[in-house]
């Protein structure tokens, strides 16, 4: 994890880092939702929050928005302390030129489309001529003029969303805060707003955060991401570093689609074994007696192949992706998930064999942390 | 079905139209609702109803029949709107959108008034603050020295206090609810806006909450119009009349028809009023609040006025509802007025007659109406229950299950029509009905099941509201996922539908029950000898200048009022336990 932030402090080494979060606690209670978290970004970086939920995402959100102060540790903004532990939130929400957009959307309902968007700016204190100026920017921008005089509860999801949206980039914050903005909306939606909302970070340039529990959005829309379990940072880099050099077995089987395959084995001689198949030289756990390897699936295969570990297994499901089929089997309790070019069906329950094309990806020890290689 | 079709085929149709369910719900509220409305409009059409139009209207009486108690009406319901907003929208601000310590015992004290009947109030008002002005034995304060003007004593202020200590607590149930609906979420966003605290409640929270606001202001409006209890006991002696006192003056008095016609104008000026401030609420959007996850309110914090508003949130509480039944009970223990709280006797609730104090009146057990009155009380409350509620569910299940009919609007419409009608001129019009006999009906007058009718018809909006309640926790699918399995429709009956039903029909029903003990002003005019009730035997004793035997009898009410909003308590929270998970 050290070596991790070091790169990623080299990369934003040349100015203020738009957002740093050091040593951030927050405690309700007795209850810690989120321990020691170290976090920069430069201004322009699109920081993605995955994890679980419960993992604290969501209250780092609120810290980050001045919502809730940290129990512990600092905000800053463009180097500016706007929150620490001592004194609580020193700028108030109001006064970081953030904007948030919440998961429920928030929209006043008593306020049209027009209304909701204007209310922020006249509070601002804008005039009235630069507000309809940039009323009807924004209308544009997210192509919902038609709605204007609509009210939240006559619009779909989709356009509530975009409302939403709309509302929190009518300021112009330099800063951009995202609940989990898409987990409402159907699953088509959910793909074209993706991209609509990188379309609007490439326009606004505002730094963003964006908070979710699902690991495409992390992998497809983050410059960095941040994977978050039990209030702690398990892994922070740009998405390809979190994918292709995973810390700890979380992190290995929560990114990637599908995610990696994380096979627990032990030394044997010199092999490691599971269940009593060979799969790789002990020389790779470094000594360690138990240890997990990660596989990823396309270096499993369905079929016996020559010269590479073999194992029983039982197949479970399948799944055709671009050509090649996804399956699914499990051999013992532990599921495996393995890629064949064309399609494949078998009956449920039925034994198959799987072949490991190639050497693990990583070896983790037995407490999930990476085995440097 | 089948042998009817065979021999009266266009019986069968009829039965089966989608028409017939509600063409017979729509007769039968007819019966309830419209007929004794029209009856009372009819007998003001009699030479001598035309007689009191003149006199009522257009004579040198109408200045006192008519246009006094019209103007007393009309300020005691403005004031305790305004009066009952503004308390209730406080308290429902402070409990819900603020971090008051305590909010729960905050929440009960803000809701307790809700149960205690008008005249509980208006008695211990009189038991602290009567002075010597109509003789009779002076108050607490004036027998200790202490001087009471007449304008605090009697008349139009204590009236407008002692209404306004209850029906705050309606608006605040309602604004309560309203404010808790409104998401942390939409709060903080306009918190991130940069809109101050001022600006967050103007802009935002008010806009949101204020068809509750007019609906709660509404009903409080309602009450006080057609309120007789506290204006006859705290007006009534010093002449201020309202138009519920005139009405039962009038009737009282053998002026019936004039009674009508003050009922008419009654019905008329309370409807306008509501409907045009309901025309406005409805003209204004209901904003349904859209929040994907459950609604979190966002308190203020308060600071340094944190405690100072608790305290002064819990006296309004304590003023309103513990004060009127400390006093109440004392009064009911103390041989005098002047001194409360010593030397007390239970001469008032045991005492044999005939002895040196209360001019020879034996306590209240040993008066025999009120042992009768206890059984008949509680006889009326669960009767009315019953008939409410069955009343209720029926309309509500025809409401939701013949939406297609165009009689169901219409009958959707009429069941919520006594909403708008004051109950004494409820009563009035059922007199008017069911006074003397008509056609195969005999006369009704002052017989139980006339009391039963009026209390069911007056009450029917509550009892189809509850009934949609009940009803809204049966989905179709519950029904038919038991008839997917096999079950018969009596076993479907029996353990589908009734035990997720009859928790919700109960409370419903505790609560019209409530209701119906307490209330005055219908059973004033509908109560005959042979039907004794508690309030009435209260109201007597009150009128007689027996304050203390009123008191005790007052508190009996009390005790039963608060053991049912106890049970239909604990009913409705087994309710919501499965809902929870």
């Amino acid at each position: 994890m050290e070596k991790n932030l070091n790169s990623v402090e080299r990369m934003t080494a040349s100015t203020e880092p738009a957002i740093a979060i050091r040593n951030l606690h927050k405690r309700f209670d007795d209850v810690s939702a989120v321990s020691d978290v170290n976090i920069s970004v430069p201004a322009g970086a699109f920081l993605v929050l995955v994890g679980p939920s419960g993992c604290g995402k969501s209250t780092l959100l609120r810290m980050l928005a001045g919502l809730e102060p940290p129990s512990d540790g600092e905000i800053a903004f463009g180097g500016k302390v706007v929150s620490n532990g001592k004194a609580g939130v020193i700028h108030s929400a109001a006064s970081r030129d953030a904007g948030m957009v919440f998961q429920s959307y928030a929209l006043w309902p008593h306020k049209t489309v027009e209304g909701n968007i204007d209310w922020p700016l006249k509070v601002a204190g804008w005039s009235r001529k630069d507000r309809a100026r940039r009323i009807e920017e924004v209308l544009e921008f997210l192509d919902i003029s038609a709605l204007r005089s609509r009210y939240p509860a006559e619009m779909s999801g989709g356009q509530q969303q975009r409302v939403a949206i709309a509302r929190t980039i009518g300021p112009q914050p330099k800063i951009l805060l995202l609940d989990e903005p898409l987990s409402n909306l159907d699953a088509k939606l959910r793909v074209d707003m993706r991209s609509e909302l990188m379309r609007i970070h490439r326009a606004t340039k505002a730094t963003s955060v964006y908070v979710t529990h699902d690991q495409v959005e992390a992998m497809t829309m983050a410059t960095h991401v941040a994977v978050l379990r039990g209030g702690r940072v398990e892994q922070f880099g740009s998405p390809d570093e979190l994918l292709m050099k995973p810390q700890t077995t979380f992190v290995a089987t929560f990114l990637g689609t599908p995610a990696g395959n994380v096979i627990p084995v032990q030394a044997v001689g010199d092999q490691l074994c599971h269940d009593g198949t060979a799969l790789a030289p002990a020389l790779m756990a470094e000594g360690h007696g138990k240890a997990q390897l990660l596989y990823r699936a396309q270096d499993i295969t369905v079929g016996r192949q020559d010269g590479v570990p073999v194992m029983q297994a039982t197949y479970a499901e399948s799944s055709p992706i671009a050509g090649q089929t996804m399956i699914t089997c499990m051999v013992g309790d532990l599921r495996i998930t393995a890629m064949v070019d064309g399609f494949f069906r078998a009956v449920a329950g039925e034994t198959i064999e799987i072949s490991f094309l190639r050497a693990p990806d990583a070896v983790f020890d037995e407490n999930g942390d990476r085995i440097s290689k | 079905m089948n042998m009817l079709a065979a021999r009266a085929p266009w019986l069968a149709r009829a039965v089966q139209s989608r028409d017939f369910v509600p063409l017979i719900m729509l007769a039968f509220t007819a019966l309830l609702v419209v007929a004794p409305l029209t009856m009372i409009l009819l007998a003001t059409l009699t030479p001598d109803g035309q007689a009191a139009w003149q006199a009522v209207t257009n004579s040198p009486l109408s200045r006192n029949l008519w246009w006094r108690p019209l103007g007393n009406t009309v300020i005691l319901g403005i004031g305790v709107t305004i009066g009952s907003v503004l308390l209730g929208g406080f308290l429902a601000w402070l409990i819900v959108l603020t971090d008051v310590p305590m909010r729960r015992f905050l929440a009960v004290m803000s809701i307790l008034p809700f149960m205690t009947p008008s005249f509980a109030s208006a008695l211990a008002w009189a038991t602290l603050f009567r002075n010597e002005r109509i003789g009779g034995q002076a108050g607490y304060l004036a027998s200790n020295g202490i001087p009471i003007p007449d304008w605090l004593a009697w008349g139009l202020v204590p009236t407008l206090i002692v209404l306004i200590a209850q029906f705050y607590s309606l608006a605040y149930t309602l604004i309560a609810a309203s404010l808790s609906s409104v998401s942390g979420d939409l709060v903080e966003s306009a918190e991130m806006a940069g809109a101050k605290r001022g600006r967050i409640l103007f802009g935002i929270v008010l806009p949101i909450v204020t068809p509750a606001l007019i609906s709660g202001g509404m009903l409080a409006f309602a009450g006080a119009v057609s309120n007789f209890a506290a204006p006859a006991l705290l007006g009534a002696p010093v002449r201020m009349q309202t138009l519920s006192t005139r009405i039962y003056g009038m009737v009282q008095t053998g002026n019936i028809e004039r009674g009508y016609v003050l009922a008419l104008l009654l019905m008329i000026a309370a409807a306008a009023l509501l409907y045009f401030s309901d025309r406005f609420v409805s003209g204004r959007r209901a904003f349904v609040t859209v929040t994907g996850k459950g609604t979190r309110t966002k308190r203020f914090a308060l600071g340094r006025w944190r405690w100072p508003l608790f305290v002064f949130a819990t006296a309004i509480g304590v003023i309103t509802t513990i004060v009127p039944i400390v006093v109440l009970f004392a009064s009911s223990m103390a041989p005098r007025p002047g001194v409360l709280f010593s030397n007390w006797t239970l001469h008032y609730w045991i005492g044999q007659g005939g002895t040196q104090i209360a001019e020879g009146q034996a306590g209240i057990f040993r008066n025999p109406h009120l042992i009768d009155g206890i059984f008949t009380t509680i006889r009326l409350g669960l009767t009315v229950a019953a008939c409410a509620m069955v009343v209720g569910l029926m309309i509500a299940y025809t409401i939701v299950r013949y939406k297609a009919s165009p009689y169901t609007r219409l009958l959707s419409q009429l069941s919520f029509v006594p909403l708008f009608i004051p109950s004494i001129a409820m009563a009035a019009a059922y007199i008017a009905m069911y006074g003397t006999s008509l056609g195969p009906i005999p006369a009704l007058y002052g017989t139980f099941i006339l009391i039963v009718m009026a209390a069911t018809a007056n009450l029917m909006p509550y009892a189809v509201q509850s009934g949609r309640g009940v009803l809204s926790q049966l989905s179709a699918d519950l029904e038919e996922s038991a008839r997917l399995t096999g079950a018969g429709p009596m076993r479907r009956m029996m353990e589908i539908i009734v035990p997720l039903a009859i928790r919700g029909i109960m409370a419903g029903g505790l609560l019209v029950f409530v209701k119906i003990v307490r209330d005055l002003s219908l059973v004033v005019l509908l109560f005959s000898a042979s039907t004794p009730l508690l309030s009435m035997i209260a109201f007597q004793y009150a009128s007689q200048g027996f304050m203390q035997f009123a008191n005790a009898v007052t508190l009996l009410i009390l005790v039963l009022c608060l053991l049912a909003s106890f049970l239909a308590h604990l009913l409705q929270n087994k309710v919501q336990k499965w809902k929870k998970t």
